[in-house]
């Protein structure tokens, strides 16, 4: 079975830091559009992240 | 404030025309392909998954879980994210194959129908719930508008307006999604509908936003006063779930974005470029973003207002209270928008999954040979569109508004979750097996149905299952995780059981390798049936009709640049996957598998051995160069390496397999044949142009290991010499050969010159001796010429005459065997293999011989039987023996004789030149032949004789030897033996 190790890792600490980072996120002391802020950092480093794949690597 | 039913119809209408102007526009070209093609446009599409419960549904799931609504579009933001996880290789497969369903990439994954059956069957049915609750939004939405009131009543009254919603959302589907028989044709009108749909459900819910803000609490400030105001509304907001429920919700909906059918036809079947994937990695998450951020204000305006209606239909209960027709117009464009582009790709894609996978396994296709399938298709996929539509409709009236949107979402997508094992299987567990999915789709679809689809129904759970599910199984709305969670538990565990029990047959671990992410496809090569491209099409036209035949093999052709004409085995096995590929986009990869098996299949190979088709390996390992990592990479490298270095040789080498394939071409052979490694590889021998074509079967078929110079004549009439040399290569039980082409023109060439110059000294030595030889005659001559002048008598005179012609003749005798000798055209091109007295050669050379005054006079006892024929050229021969008997002289004991001697068989002829010298040692009878190797003292010999003797019978297709010594003592003597083919009379050979 073809495991990818870096993979494994992020979802074992996913997985783990879950709950924690539910709290985090949803703290009702904080603004309540926290979550779409995070979001937004999740979307810049997704753009980052396909600007430096090879142009067809399917 | 309430709108007729007629102007609601008008407004759909209004709504779906503008649709349809779009699709069509889009279709005709009228709208550039440079926005229809654009990521943006795919990346639009892909809103899709955002339907009725993005647009309505979502406001009551915030309300019951707080911020862990966001998780309905977290889990697909995180599989677009992660798109290198399953997505990337689902986009490698479906590219490839031409896999546009889910059921196609799981049939073709575990190669077997019923896979296929299974899987479709079960979406079926899972996918209702989601079409019912598109079509409830829509119908309440109706019913709220055209009641005006503030409740809803059940006995769904404007059920008529959702039918006829329904009838034009299938007229819509069947005339652009249904344009293109093969799945992997863009429908390009249908995508920038459904572009256009999300951009309107996107603009409509963030306008609805604003109107929330500045209008229902002033401005964004107040908002968040009145937020600050009511610490209930933030509590529910920040509420955590109970136990791992969030994680669970977040697994359904990850799950959601690969085994929604509607989710995967944009993603895959719809798009054709890996540009507008990542784009979509990017660009998808951040338009959900934007289509999750107006759901609070939205909801919190709702509860502002204090209406009565459902959440679900918070943003037309704003326009409602505002008594504004233009919001609530937008809340339900919103909606509306949603719905129909949900219902549209799902019903599309479901039809094309029962299509391939229901019907025609079952009833195929009956086409006479002068019809085409297309239509039958279209037909085909048409009606189950409608079958579709209409399923989910008698879905929405059975439940008659008995189930909010967020439990019909829940128990559609906790349905789908039963696909996920098989799927991420696909890329990373090659052991997993039919079997294995087959009874783990079972049992976890089997509670799904008992614990989440009945009980929609109104039907009690089953009391085994109860106790399994526990206490949450007992009516409280937290069932779906648990039932989420074991279903998938027990899907899980009988799958992974199941196929470690059960054995997989070959061509599932064939199928299984090629989707593994960390394998190449491994092609295998084997012999078809067919010797044409042209002998294709009417193989196909008994199951595909003439037509569609001929269609299909035109248009794999142009897909891979061949011509009809082509005959090449490794063209026409790509000409033969290609085709499979194609016929799998239309009518599903075991419909496909079963019409190319049954009317273009493989011969059975010698051996019964599957044969790696290593151009194509070297091919996609070239083409897979970016994905390899770490010892992949470095073994990648190392395998260019020595292909460049093989490559580089200044040797020629091709690989050919047992059956005459050529597999590799260097670019040695390109440089000495001229024949392009494009042109050839997968080449029988016997398509390379003359002369390559019969050479290099010759070698290949003949059971000789080497052939030491071969005479080529090339089409431009200028010669070449090349060496041949054979070996075999068993390499991944491949019985290959490897053949090596050495060009030896510049060495041929070399030997002739040397060969020239080695005559030419001869005649030099000789010179002294002719000279001699020729005084003698010509003295006689000039005495002769005085007596006659004096001479009167007539019988003196014609005496005289007579002695001076025969003094002349003499001297030409001489002349001709000197020029005999020296005749420089006699190249080894030029040389004519005849059959040659031996006793007349040899009595020449010993009459050549004793023109050299320069050495001791020799006494050459020529034995030879004067009847004995020879095949050579007559030049060399002479040549060869001049050149042993010179060396035998000069080797022999004074006074001594040189004997020669010959036998003869049936087919060849020994001669033996032997001397009574000092013999050769040893060590040194290995190197006599070579050229410059010489015993005799400088100046004397140069070493060329004897290495022109070897070369010389080995043109002339014999052989040379030696044996020393003959007998023991101090002159034990040396024979070379000569062996050539015996002759005939009246028999010339051509060399």
């Amino acid at each position: 079975m073809y495991i990818n190790r870096l993979l494994l890792l992020a979802a074992g600490a996913f997985l783990i830091f879950f709950p924690a980072f539910e709290n985090w996120i949803i703290n009702s002391e904080v603004a309540w559009y926290r979550p779409w802020q995070f979001w937004l950092v999740i979307v810049v480093a997704a753009y980052w992240n396909q600007q430096s794949r090879y142009p067809d690597e399917l | 404030m309430s709108f007729s039913l007629a102007q609601i119809l008008l407004f759909i209408i209004a709504y779906l025309t503008g649709l349809f102007a779009i699709a069509h526009l889009a279709d005709r070209g009228i709208i550039p392909d440079r926005i229809t093609r654009h990521p943006a446009v795919y990346t639009l599409s892909l809103g899709v998954f955002a339907g009725a419960m993005a647009s309505n549904g979502v406001m009551s799931l915030a309300y019951d879980y707080g911020y862990n609504f966001l998780l309905y579009y977290i889990g697909v933001v995180l599989m677009f994210v992660l798109a290198a996880v399953l997505l990337v290789p689902l986009l490698r497969l479906c590219r490839l194959y031409q896999l546009a369903s889910l059921a196609d990439v799981l049939t073709f994954r575990y190669a077997s129908p019923r896979v296929g059956a299974g899987i479709t069957l079960a979406m079926c049915i899972t996918v209702l719930p989601l079409l019912a609750l598109q079509i409830q939004a829509v119908a309440t939405s109706i019913q709220i508008l055209a009641g005006g009131s503030s409740t809803l009543s059940p006995e769904g009254e404007h059920n008529g307006l959702a039918f006829l919603f329904c009838v034009i959302i299938s007229v819509f589907s069947m005339l652009f999604g249904t344009r293109h028989v093969s799945a992997q044709d863009r429908n390009t009108g249908l995508v920038a509908a459904i572009a256009f749909e999300s951009l309107i459900k996107l603009t409509a819910m963030l306008a609805l936003m604003l109107i929330a803000v500045f209008v229902v609490f002033g401005s964004f400030g107040e908002m968040e006063q009145w937020l600050l105001s009511q610490p209930e509304v933030s509590a529910q907001l920040a509420q955590p779930m109970r136990g791992n429920n969030a994680l669970i919700l977040l697994l359904i909906f990850f799950a959601g974005a690969v085994c929604m059918p509607h989710l995967f036809h944009m993603a895959f079947a719809e798009n054709t470029d890996s540009r507008d994937m990542r784009a979509a990695t990017w660009g998808l998450p951040l338009y959900l973003m934007l289509l999750s951020l107006p759901v609070l204000p939205i909801a919190w305006a709702g509860i502002r207002m204090g209406h009565t209606l459902p959440l679900d239909y918070s943003a037309l209960a704003i326009g409602m209270v505002l008594q504004s027709k233009s919001v609530s117009a937008i809340a339900f464009v919103a909606g509306m928008s949603a719905a129909s582009a949900t219902i549209i790709i799902t019903t599309l894609a479901l039809a094309n999954m029962c299509l391939n996978h229901l019907v025609l396994p079952l009833r195929p296709l009956q086409v006479e040979r002068n019809q085409s399938i297309y239509s039958q298709l279209k037909w085909l996929r048409r009606a189950l569109i409608c079958v579709l539509i209409l399923a989910g409709y008698v879905l929405f009236a059975f439940l008659n508004l008995g189930q909010s949107l967020t439990q019909l979402a829940l128990v559609a997508f906790t349905g789908t979750l039963q696909f996920l094992p098989g799927i991420i299987a696909t890329p990373y567990w090659p052991r997993g097996n039919h079997y294995g999915l087959l009874a783990g789709l079972l049992g976890g679809f089997f509670i799904w149905f008992l614990a989440m689809l009945l009980p929609l129904a109104g039907a009690d759970i089953p009391m085994p299952l109860q106790i399994l599910l526990g206490e949450v199984a007992t009516g409280n709305d937290r069932q779906w995780a648990t039932t989420a969670i074991v279903s998938l538990g027990v899907n899980s565990l009988l799958f992974m059981f199941v196929s470690v029990c059960t054995r997989t047959g070959a061509g599932e671990k064939v199928a299984a390798d090629i989707c593994s992410m960390d394998d190449l496809p491994r092609p295998t090569r084997k012999i078809l049936s067919v010797n044409s491209a042209a002998e294709f099409a009417p193989r196909m036209a008994g199951t595909l009709g003439e037509h569609t035949a001929q269609d299909e093999v035109e248009r794999a052709l142009e897909e891979l640049q061949f011509s009809i004409e082509e005959k090449r085995p490794y063209a026409l096995r790509r000409l033969r996957r290609r085709i499979a590929t194609n016929l799998s986009g239309m009518l599903g990869p075991s419909e496909a598998h079963r019409i190319v098996e049954s009317t273009i299949p493989f011969v059975a190979s010698p051996g019964d051995r599957e044969r790696e088709d290593f151009y194509l390996l070297e091919r996609n390992l070239e083409q897979s160069k970016p994905r390899l990592t770490g010892l992949a990479a470095d073994l990648n490298d190392l395998r260019r390496h020595y292909r460049k270095t093989l490559d580089n040789l200044p040797i020629g080498a091709c690989s050919v397999g047992e059956d005459g394939e050529i597999l590799m071409w260097n670019q040695s052979m390109v440089r000495i044949t001229g024949v392009a490694e494009s042109d050839i590889i997968g080449s029988l021998l016997s398509s390379l142009p003359p002369p390559w074509s019969r050479i290099l079967e010759e070698f290949f078929h003949s059971d000789a290991s080497m052939r030491v110079k071969t005479e080529v004549t090339l089409p431009q009439g200028n010669k070449r010499w090349l060496g041949l040399h054979r070996t075999a290569t068993d390499t991944l039980s491949n019985n290959n050969t490897l053949i090596v082409v050495e060009d030896m023109t510049d060495v041929q060439l070399l030997e002739e010159e040397l060969l020239h110059s080695e005559r030419l000294a001869s005649i030099g030595r000789l010179a002294a001796g002719v000279a001699h030889e020729i005084g003698n005659p010509v003295t006689g001559i000039a005495c002769l010429a005085q007596n006659l002048e004096y001479e009167k008598a007539p019988g003196e005179i014609q005496h005289m005459a007579q002695d001076i012609l025969k003094q002349t003749e003499r001297v030409n005798r001489i002349v001709e065997s000197l020029m005999h000798f020296s005749h420089s055209g006699a190249r080894a091109s030029e040389a004519t293999l005849r059959s040659v007295n031996l006793a007349d050669c040899i009595d020449e050379a010993i009459h050549l011989l004793s023109l050299d005054r320069g050495t001791k006079p020799a006494h050459f006892d020529n034995r030879c039987d004067r009847e004995l024929l020879v095949v050579a050229d007559s030049q060399r021969l002479l040549q060869v023996t001049i050149n042993l008997l010179s060396n035998a002289r000069d080797a022999r004991r004074d006074g001594a004789d040189v004997r020669i001697l010959a036998r003869a068989d049936d087919k060849r002829v020994l001669i033996d030149i032997e001397d009574n010298g000092c013999g050769i040692p040893a060590e040194q009878q290995n190197q006599v032949f070579e050229p410059f190797f010489t015993t005799k003292d400088p100046g004397e010999g140069t070493g060329l004789g004897l290495a022109l003797v070897f070369s010389i019978m080995e043109d002339m297709n014999g052989r040379v030897s030696l044996t020393s010594p003959l007998v023991d003592g101090p002159y034990p003597g040396t024979r070379f033996t000569l062996q050539l083919p015996r002759g005939r009379y009246e028999m010339d050979y051509d060399l």
